[in-house]
């Protein structure tokens, strides 16, 4: 979902820019307040498997592919949605930079959309679903799945305003295609939470039993 | 777990995904790329033929629509290493990782709260 500098025109580009640097100053904020010291080695070792992880497209039907996000994941795991804008930024920053996947001009709009979008909508989805079924793992995956499905439909409105998709066909596309790339998304944010509340079930903000 | 040990499982398995990914990844269009071709009428919606012309061309027209001509040259484009081929995939891959790991390290010491 990475978007190209072509897609989008200068001028809109850098409104995306501006709405992302607020996020990013937000996301700085939480770091200072929020982030432990001793948490920084699982932020870190989160984002480098979040770098790995996106560079292995899976193929769904109809000729395309699709990898994971992980905003949601970060979110969840470090209990803030401003966890996942802080991972993704960084994440996209050098796919942008050093790999040329995403544009430069464009940054600020696949930061929106999948580290805001993907941060928020994993974060809030979490909480709401788990609160309601219980279940952390079922819970992490429709978020997961809703995280990476809202985030292609604000990108098909933004390239819609952009004047390179006629909105419809985007909508159906970018929905169709992401609807089944977020079940890539659920499953894996569903199986990693598993394996860390398995391994380390002290390091989650948010606890995955039932009781919580 | 003891944290040292978790956190360095946690960086071998990004290492092993970082290895496999190149061998394992699809190269079939993203969700993105495949709107965009079957809106440009370049690859069937639900099919798998593209067409490299009208992709190409469509390519073009969609800078004449935006007018965005921002070009970059990255220096590992595409997750590759210019005359390495897999060898470079693996390369790029393990070196993009390793690099998240030390920024999202460093940026992470200097913003986040002071505990002592």
């Amino acid at each position: 979902m990475h978007i190209p500098d072509a897609f989008i025109p200068m001028g809109q580009a850098l409104i995306y820019w501006i709405i992302a640097l607020i996020f990013i100053a937000l996301a700085l904020r939480w770091a200072r307040r929020s982030m432990e010291e001793e948490k920084i080695p699982l932020v870190a070792v989160l984002a480098a498997g979040i770098f790995a992880i996106q560079a292995l497209n899976i193929p769904i039907p109809w000729g395309t592919s699709g990898h994971m996000v992980g905003a949601a994941l970060a979110a969840i795991v470090l209990g803030s949605p401003y966890a996942g804008v802080f991972v993704l930024t960084l994440v996209l920053l050098v796919q942008g930079v050093i790999f040329g996947d995403g544009g430069i001009t464009v940054m600020g709009a696949n930061i929106v959309n999948m580290g805001v979008i993907g941060g928020f909508v994993g974060y809030y989805g979490y909480t709401a679903v788990k609160n309601v079924i219980g279940n952390a793992y079922a819970a992490a995956f429709i978020a997961g799945w809703a995280s990476l499905f809202i985030s292609a439909i604000l990108c098909a409105v933004e390239l819609a305003i952009a004047g390179t998709f006629p909105l419809v066909p985007a909508l159906i596309g970018l929905g169709l295609y992401h609807a089944v790339i977020g079940l890539i998304e659920g499953g894996i944010t569903a199986g990693a939470l598993y394996l860390i509340a398995s391994a380390r079930p002290d390091i989650l903000e948010h606890p995955t039993g039932v009781s919580a | 777990m003891e944290t040292k040990q978790f956190i360095l499982i946690g960086v071998a398995i990004a290492l092993v995904i970082a290895v496999a990914a190149p061998f394992l990844a699809s190269g079939n269009p993203d969700g993105l790329e495949s709107a965009f071709f079957s809106i440009y009428e370049a690859k069937p919606f639900m099919g798998d033929e593209l067409d490299e012309d009208a992709a190409g061309a469509a390519e073009e027209q969609v800078v004449a629509t935006t007018g965005n001509d921002f070009s970059y040259e990255a220096f590992m484009p595409d997750y590759s290493i210019p005359g390495l081929d897999k060898t470079g995939e693996v390369l790029a891959v393990v070196i993009g990782t390793l690099l998240i790991l030390v920024l999202v390290f460093g940026v992470a010491k200097i913003s986040a709260r002071p505990d002592n």
